[in-house]
Formats: C-alpha cells, structure tokens, sequence
C-alpha cells in the first residue's frame, strides 16, 4: 500500500492483554484469584459473532492464534508500518474494564494499576509512536484520583479513559477525576464498553446495537455538559471514541435550543452548548457511515468547524476503518486536520 | 486475450480458497463445494481488504420471515475478513445485501491439471 502523504495520529488502536500477560503486574491476593481460581470479569453481550472472526478483522488474528492486538511486533507490521503512523493512541479492549466492573472494586483497583503498568512497560515504552490511555476504577474516585497522581505524569499518556456503559459521568460524584485529570494535561477519553442503549436492556440483535451505539455517545455529552464539567474544568477536552460522527450536528442544535428554553435549570453553563463543543469535545470518525464528498462536506459545514473529527481506524475489530478507504475525498488542507493536526491539537501532550 | 495458469487444481480443495497472482493482480481463486472453480480479485469493493483472509461459507438466506433461520449455500458465500459483507461465488460475485454491487471478476477454465484464469 501506497504511504498517506500524511502521517496519520490515529485515534482508536486496541491492544490487548490476556489475563496470563497481567499477572506479573498484578498484587496479590488479587494475582491468586485470577491464577488459581479462575476469575474473570463478567461478560454481558449476548451476540459476538458478527463478522467472520467474531469482533475482530480475521486478518489481524495472530498466525500463532493469539487474540487479534496482543502482540506488538505483529501490530506495527500489519498497522503502524504498513499505513505509516505518525502517532497511535491506544484505548484497550474490553477486557479488563475495571469502570465498567459491577461491584469488587478492589479487584478493580488493582487491574487498573496492573494494566496501565504493562500497557507501558509493553507497549509506550516500546514503540516511540504509541501513546496511552490511563485506566482508572472510576466507581472510587479516591481511587482514581490516585491512580491518575501514580502515572498521568507518565510523558506517554495522554488521556483518561472511562467506557461508555451504564454510569453517568457528569454527576459531580466523579468531578475530583476529572480535576486530577485536568491538572496532569489529561483529557477524557470514552468509548463504548457495552452500553444498555435499549431502555437499560440489550435490544433482540447486535445490528440494532450496534444502530444506536451513538446514542449511548449522546447521552454523556449531554450529561456531561449540562453538568458543567466543561465550565469547572476549562482545560479538560472530551474524545468520543467509536461512535462515528454524522450525529454531532443534531446533537449541538439540540442542547442550543434546549439551552434557550430551559437555561434557568443550569445556570452554571455560560457558554451555549455548541460553543463548549467546539472548544472542548472531539469526535473520532470511525464507524464512518459511506459518504459522499458533499455529504460529508455539508455535515463539517453543519459542525460549523472542521476541527472536530479526528480519524481512527479501530484496528483490530472488525468494524476497521481503513484511511485510505473509508472518509471520501477532501481537500489537502481538511485532510491534514481530520487525520492528524485535530487530535495533536487536542491532546496537549502529544508532540 | 491474456490467460494464465494460476495453480493446480490439486492446490484448492473444494469449499475452499486461494489467492494467486494474474499478472500484476491479485486474483482469488474459489472452489466450491461441487468442484468448480471461480475467480475474483482479491480485494473488497468496500474498504479494499484481502478477501483470501475472509472465509467461503453459506449465508442465511433474505426469504425468511423474521425471527426465522434458513442457512443454506455452504461454500458458496465469501464473506470478507473485515466487515463480513457476503459475496455471492456463483452469481458473479454480487453483495448479497446488494446485488447491484459486485466483485470484479474473471473467467477460469481448467485443462488438466491446470487452472487457468483469463480475461
Ligand atoms: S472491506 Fe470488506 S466488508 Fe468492508
């Protein structure tokens, strides 16, 4: 394949440990639940099959048979090499997801710890391109905040990462994270775990779950700002990783007119919602939808900047979005943006 | 016209696939279950991805009534490695959830113990 003129930052790259890799991280006695006696984080979705190898591009499963993104070497040549990366930012997979655990906050605790040491140990520490994400047990914010004092300092990480499951991240419960995160020049990284988007339930098929996984991004946007997180934390940024992006027009416009109305309700925003958009969220483009050229210009004219999008490719599921393929055409100088000037914008810490 | 042999008919077993070289192309050779041979080019018309990495199986087929299950057509169905769309091998390769689209394809014919793909 044909090197991008621009060096891509891609925003979406899911490495993988599997439990045997984080052992050596983990403290006990936690290390001895998972060894001898078989823990494991419990599991929700009743439908992985849908493309041919289950969630992941079947290309990118290891010819060993290693999970798809578990092993580096492999993942610099199928991904960072072949499209030329400039910078990647790593957002795990799902499992661990110590937020997203229902109860034990312990065990919780300690696979954060555990995985944001072998994330870069394995991973920051050994490709100059990759950049991290710091997992926390969001449901102890003391905890969190701790954890994020332990390696958000780290050069290498550049955002907090929470999933998008059944927490609301608004409620000023969890405002101490993102102050600690904003202190360390972090942003707020979320992408979907498995988010009930059905009423609280799982909908009959995954190709209705997977519809409306950016309604489950639009309900903590909407949290989140009207929470005021972004005018308590003026230098936090949002990334709203995997839930495409053809939503965020109607998203602003909904939050403005709501904001005319019913401004009394809230009145810590004083900025209208679409202005803290623009200044402080940012969306990753993939699943792209297919479109054409003037689609997608006519929704970039509809954002009203063209600084929001930031590409991702979500290597290695299946739902990949290759950047030579997936976003139409566009001019050289929105190109640069969209596929890397956006997200070093964003991210204070990536050079 | 411009033919070539791509491999022995030895090399692909039935129900399964092989990507070859036609001249410069990448050329997926197919077999299906019944012994014929079919060939495409190697890349998906959505985002480009190799289909000899995707699987030949069957597909669950669009005259069910919902909530019913017909899997029929093993080994006639490519589905690609990426985003799983299914390409139909003995209807010229065309996307089962659009048939409009389909993949570009070439003639194979086979003479001895040769398969030869032409144009
Ligand atoms: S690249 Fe084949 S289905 Fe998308």
């Amino acid at each position: 394949m044909a090197k991008n003129q621009i060096r891509l930052v891609d925003t979406d790259i899911h490495e993988r440990v599997q439990y045997k890799d984080i052992l050596e991280y983990l403290d006990e006695p936690f290390k001895h639940y998972i060894e001898n006696c078989h823990w494991i984080q419990e599991k929700h979705m009743p439908y992985t099959q849908p493309a041919v190898a289950g969630v992941d591009r079947a290309d990118a499963i290891l010819p060993d048979g290693r999970p798809a993104g578990s092993d580096l070497g492999f993942m610099q040549e199928q991904l960072l090499d072949e499209i030329g990366h400039e910078y990647g930012i790593l957002t795990s997979a799902l499992d661990p997801s110590p937020s997203s655990m229902h109860g034990w906050y312990e065990m919780a605790i300690a696979l954060a710890s555990a995985y944001n040491n072998w994330q870069i140990k394995e991973w920051l520490e050994k490709d100059d391109r990759l950049y991290g994400s710091v997992h926390i047990a969001a449901q102890d914010p003391k905890a969190a905040v701790k954890e994020i004092e332990r390696v958000g300092s780290h050069p290498k990480m550049v955002q907090v990462l929470l999933p998008i499951d059944d927490i609301m991240w608004g409620d000023p419960f969890y405002h101490p994270i993102f102050e600690a995160a904003e202190k360390h020049h972090l942003m707020i990284g979320m992408h979907h775990n498995e988010p009930p988007i059905y009423y609280g339930k799982w909908p009959r098929y995954f190709i209705e779950w997977h519809t409306l996984i950016p309604t489950a991004h639009i309900k903590q946007i909407t949290n989140m700002v009207f929470n005021g997180v972004f005018d308590k934390f003026p230098n936090l940024g949002l990334m709203m990783i995997e839930g495409g992006f053809t939503w965020v027009p109607h998203i602003m416009w909904k939050m403005d007119q709501q904001y005319r109305d019913l401004r009394h309700e809230v009145p810590w925003l004083k900025r209208k919602p679409s202005d803290i958009f623009k200044k402080q969220i940012r969306v990753t483009t993939q699943p792209a939808e297919e479109l054409t050229k003037q689609e997608f210009m006519s929704l970039i004219e509809q954002m009203g900047t063209d600084e929001i999008l930031c590409f991702s490719t979500d290597y290695p599921h299946w739902d990949y979005d290759s950047p030579t393929r997936a976003l139409p055409n566009m001019d050289p100088e929105l190109k640069q943006k969209i596929f890397a000037d956006n997200a070093k914008a964003f991210y204070p810490k990536l050079p | 016209m411009k033919e070539q042999v791509v491999c022995k008919t030895t090399d692909i077993d039935p129900g399964e696939m092989k990507a070859t070289n036609f001249g410069k192309q990448n050329v997926l050779v197919c077999r299906t279950l019944d012994g014929e041979f079919y060939a495409f080019l190697n890349q998906c018309t959505h985002q480009g991805a190799p289909l000899d990495k995707g699987i030949m199986c069957g597909a669950t087929i669009d005259t069910s009534k919902p909530g019913e299950y017909h899997y029929r057509r093993n080994g006639e169905i490519i589905r690609c490695p990426w985003h799983g769309r299914e390409f139909d091998i003995k209807n010229e390769g065309r996307m089962l959830a659009n048939p409009e689209k389909k993949l570009p394809n070439y003639k194979v014919r086979v003479e001895d113990e040769d398969v030869i793909v032409y144009k």
